[in-house]
């Protein structure tokens, strides 16, 4: 594989060249959502920090990717932007861990509920997801084919 | 010998922490380098960090007070020279290759440890609670337990996952029942035994079950919480991942609420981007030489 385009914490990456590779690193409950339209090849994936914007505007304006409601909502405008369809476009996810038998801060559950609430709202289903559990998970999108791989604890699976 | 006895015997003999920077003792040698950029790689490295306590509570510090932080330790030394001369007296940088058990490579471990301290002390703010200096310490250090276990001890690390996932354990329960010590406790006697003064043992060795400790200690809460918002946050994550109990007792007495803490996970992103270039300068090279 070549050197992938790497997505820090609150940030987003996309490509339009085939040939890329596009991952990101420790998803703990924090969530990671891949946007791909595989007619155009053309994709992205956010790594969303918290669930909504609503309560910290400010800071959404500044990094939009640190809210699943807003980075992925930016995500699919910039993909748009690029030559995507929207109608096309592949949703997935994976991340969203919780501490052991949280049941206080539930940042992993509310990150995915966030995703969910915003997919309905929009007329979109998700295609495929790893999610919830205590594990930390890397994930990468193949912009050739559009290929989403899951990787935990050294083994790897296709979303 | 016990597989404890055998752990303690083992870490017993160790003279001083490695560290996760590739590049600290180039740096400490460097003809041209100045005690800024030096204090700062130590500051934000556990290791280091550890063997500077070491050295420094082993004489009298001038004050007569245990120095409880990197900072403070530094600032009984006033210039490279000095510092220099601390290095050859025990601080001298040994890079660890792998954190073998843990799955984690040195530069993540040197993450987590770093979002560690940010995220007690950042919780500290947000509750406008007045925490002592060495919060940002007791986090960075709290999880050396996991280095020495890593350097040192062959950790079997699918039994211990077995406990975790087919025996619903808590990871650091899963490692008392299967090397009789959790990495908690062995971090928090070799630092005792080294002379780190108590209020930052105290906190190694209770962050991840905080209500084990009989006393009230608010450095101990915002590490434990600290903690928990590190793993959540997710940067440099090893194999024990988020499979970790939260206090309700440490969450309570600190009054944290979810609100709270996704104000104080943004501010910990934040404010690790101030760090970037220590983590990337870390990274560079690694062992793959």
């Amino acid at each position: 594989m070549s050197n992938p385009l790497v997505v820090g914490i609150s940030d987003m990456k996309l490509s339009t060249r085939p040939e890329d590779v596009i991952a990101t690193y420790s998803l703990g409950s924090c969530l990671g959502v891949t946007v791909y339209d595989p007619r155009a090849r053309i994709g992205g994936m956010v790594h969303c920090l918290l669930p909504s914007a609503a309560s910290a505007r400010e800071r959404a304006r500044r990094n939009p990717f640190m809210f699943v409601n807003t980075g992925v909502a930016m995500t699919v405008h910039r993909l748009v932007d690029l030559g995507a369809d929207k109608r096309r476009l592949v949703f997935k996810a994976a991340g969203g861990a919780n501490m052991r038998d949280d049941r206080l801060f539930e940042t992993g559950v509310r990150n995915f509920q966030a995703l969910m609430r915003l997919l309905e709202r929009n007329g979109r289903r998700l295609a495929a997801r790893d999610v919830g559990g205590t594990i930390p998970r890397t994930l990468f999108l193949y912009l050739h084919t559009g290929r989403v791989v899951v990787r935990s604890l050294g083994k790897e699976s296709e979303l | 010998m016990s597989r404890r006895d055998a752990i303690l015997a083992a870490c017993g003999s160790v003279v001083a922490m490695p560290t996760c920077v590739r590049g600290a003792g180039v740096l400490m040698n460097a003809p041209d380098a100045d005690f800024a950029g030096l204090a700062r790689i130590i500051e934000h490295d556990p290791g280091l960090t550890a063997n500077l306590l070491k050295v420094v509570n082993a004489s009298v510090p001038p004050s007569g007070v245990p120095v409880l932080t990197a900072r403070a330790a530094l600032e009984t030394l006033d210039s490279v020279e000095s510092l220099r001369f601390f290095v050859s007296t025990g601080v001298a940088p040994h890079y660890v290759c792998a954190i073998e058990g843990y799955d984690q490579a040195p530069e993540m471990f040197l993450q987590h440890s770093v979002t560690v301290g940010v995220a007690s002390r950042e919780l500290a703010r947000a509750l406008g609670i007045d925490a002592p200096d060495h919060v940002y310490t007791a986090g960075l250090l709290s999880g050396v337990g996991k280095l020495l276990l890593g350097a040192y001890v062959q950790v079997d690390l699918g039994e211990i996952l077995r406990l975790v996932f087919d025996g619903g354990m808590a990871f650091d329960a899963a490692e008392q029942a299967v090397l009789g010590i959790s990495h908690a406790e062995l971090g928090s006697i070799v630092l005792d035994r080294w002379g780190v003064p108590g209020p930052v043992t105290r906190v190694v060795r209770h962050h991840l079950r905080p209500n084990g400790y009989a006393g009230r200690d608010v450095v101990l809460d915002l590490v434990h919480v600290g903690n928990v918002l590190a793993k959540m946050i997710g940067v440099g994550l090893g194999a024990d991942g988020l499979n970790y109990e939260v206090s309700t007792g440490a969450v309570g007495r600190l009054g944290v609420t979810s609100a709270v803490l996704d104000r104080v996970a943004a501010d910990v992103v934040v404010a690790l981007d101030g760090l970037r270039d220590l983590f990337l300068a870390c990274a560079d090279g690694g062992c793959r030489e």
